[in-house]
């Protein structure tokens, strides 16, 4: 094991198993330099000023080189979410049609609801059958499902738009060669929360959505320590998800075979051919999600769920309804890079435990 | 017979009914949770029933 991973180990929570993790080392041993060095205005003349345009330039080549897209047509965002509506709304025009799966993010259908637009069905393995549509038609396109892992289809055929939501997939999603605006969250890659990062191709199409003046596709502020930082946490995840790839798949492929054969009843979605390695996500029959995540908990281990009766709501995962997967009892898993075989038998067999103690 | 399992949240009408099946062959019941119709689709999928809507809240289960 490395030196970096030595560190990676002893910074991350034992049993954690929960979509969102610790800020990553490399981010955070840069984060007070970050500060000192990136606190001046980018636009600004001083010497400050101009150190941290350099550093910006810096931060967005590391992006680019690593996300597959051109630093010039990067920008970030304070608020990811609101890349969805630049994202897609800057898109559209008045005779445009948008196309969206019914397993996209509820940002997506808020979108939906005021512009109007056809929603695609979902087959029980996750595949969309994306339509031609017209020039002026836009898809928003899912590259990964974050609750599922499952990798959508390239969308090839249409000949609109295509919005990329690459939220859930981070430095995993592969642009389709028509793109024409995208969206990453920092999240992703173990960067800091509150920072989005948003792409349009080609800008004679996009038209701003929100009050603008000028050129600026925003003018609302982002911390440039913060994108500096998150730029680093990419670099480092990009390297540690390759270097456990096959033993993040391995691992993936154990559960999946334990959960199956081991516990009676259990819906899992997807298949090691559909989903990317480090994200599962798997229904219990017979058992009450709050309670298997409660249990869990008590036991040392985290994990999400989609069910009902996990979510303040109280409705179902609308992934997994859109999908005829089983809501109730959902337990959703993210395979972090630093996940120890050991740990996963180790919660494999407390939920079998739990399962048991449950249905009696 | 008709299983009434209004009021009642994920995953107790499953419950319920997979316990009510194994008596009586149809079973019509009666759910205004937000989880089951998702529910009854992937559950008769995996345990080999079927099952329409038949009314607001109201669905009927039948063994295959």
């Amino acid at each position: 094991m490395s030196k970096a991973g030595t560190v990676l180990r002893v910074g991350s929570i034992t049993g954690n198993f929960q979509s969102e993790s610790p800020l990553h080392p490399a981010a955070r041993a840069f984060l007070s330099d970050a500060f000192d060095r990136g606190w001046a205005d980018p636009t600004k003349i001083p010497v400050a000023s101009r150190q941290a345009a350099i550093l910006q330039n810096e931060a967005k080549e590391i992006f680019a080189s690593h996300l597959g897209i051109q630093s010039r047509h990067l920008e970030f965002l304070a608020d990811p979410s609101l890349g969805f509506h630049l994202g897609i709304s800057g898109l559209l025009n008045p005779g445009s049609t948008l196309f969206f799966s019914a397993v996209d993010r509820s940002e997506v259908f808020a979108i939906a609801e005021s512009s109007g637009g056809q929603r695609l069905p979902v087959s029980i393995k996750g595949e969309v059958q994306y339509p031609s549509g017209d020039t002026d038609d836009v898809l928003a396109w899912q590259a990964i499902n974050g609750e599922t892992g499952i990798r959508s289809a390239q969308p090839q055929d249409f000949a609109g738009r295509i919005f990329v939501d690459a939220t859930g997939s981070g430095h995993l999603a592969d642009l389709p060669s028509n793109w024409r605006t995208a969206l990453w969250s920092s999240k992703s890659w173990q960067g800091p929360a509150g920072l989005g990062i948003f792409a349009v191709a080609d800008r004679s199409i996009w038209k701003n959505p929100l009050p603008h003046l000028d050129n600026a596709i925003t003018n609302s502020e982002y911390s440039l320590p913060l994108a500096m930082a998150s730029a680093l946490a990419l670099e480092a995840h990009v390297l540690e998800y390759k270097e456990n790839l096959a033993r993040i798949t391995e691992i993936n492929s154990f559960i999946r075979n334990y959960v199956s054969t081991e516990i009676p009843d259990v819906d899992i979605a997807g298949s090691n051919e559909s989903a990317v390695p480090h994200l599962l996500s798997f229904s219990i029959l017979y058992t009450d999600a709050q309670r298997l995540v409660a249990e869990l908990d008590q036991k040392g281990f985290a994990v999400d769920s989609g069910s009902a009766c996990s979510s303040a709501n109280l409705e179902p995962s609308h992934v997994l309804a859109a999908m005829g997967l089983l809501t109730h009892g959902n337990i959703r898993m993210t395979l972090h890079n630093e996940i120890s075989e050991v740990e996963v038998k180790n919660f494999l067999k407390t939920l079998k435990e739990i399962v048991r103690e449950l249905r009696e | 017979m008709e299983l009434n399992c209004l009021g009642m949240r994920c995953p107790l009408p499953i419950i319920n009914l997979a316990r009510a099946i194994k008596v009586d062959a149809e079973i019509i019941l009666l759910s205004d949770d937000p989880a089951t119709l998702a529910d009854l689709s992937a559950w008769s999928r995996m345990t080999g029933h079927s099952f329409e809507v038949i009314g607001p809240d109201k669905y009927l289960i039948k063994r295959l």
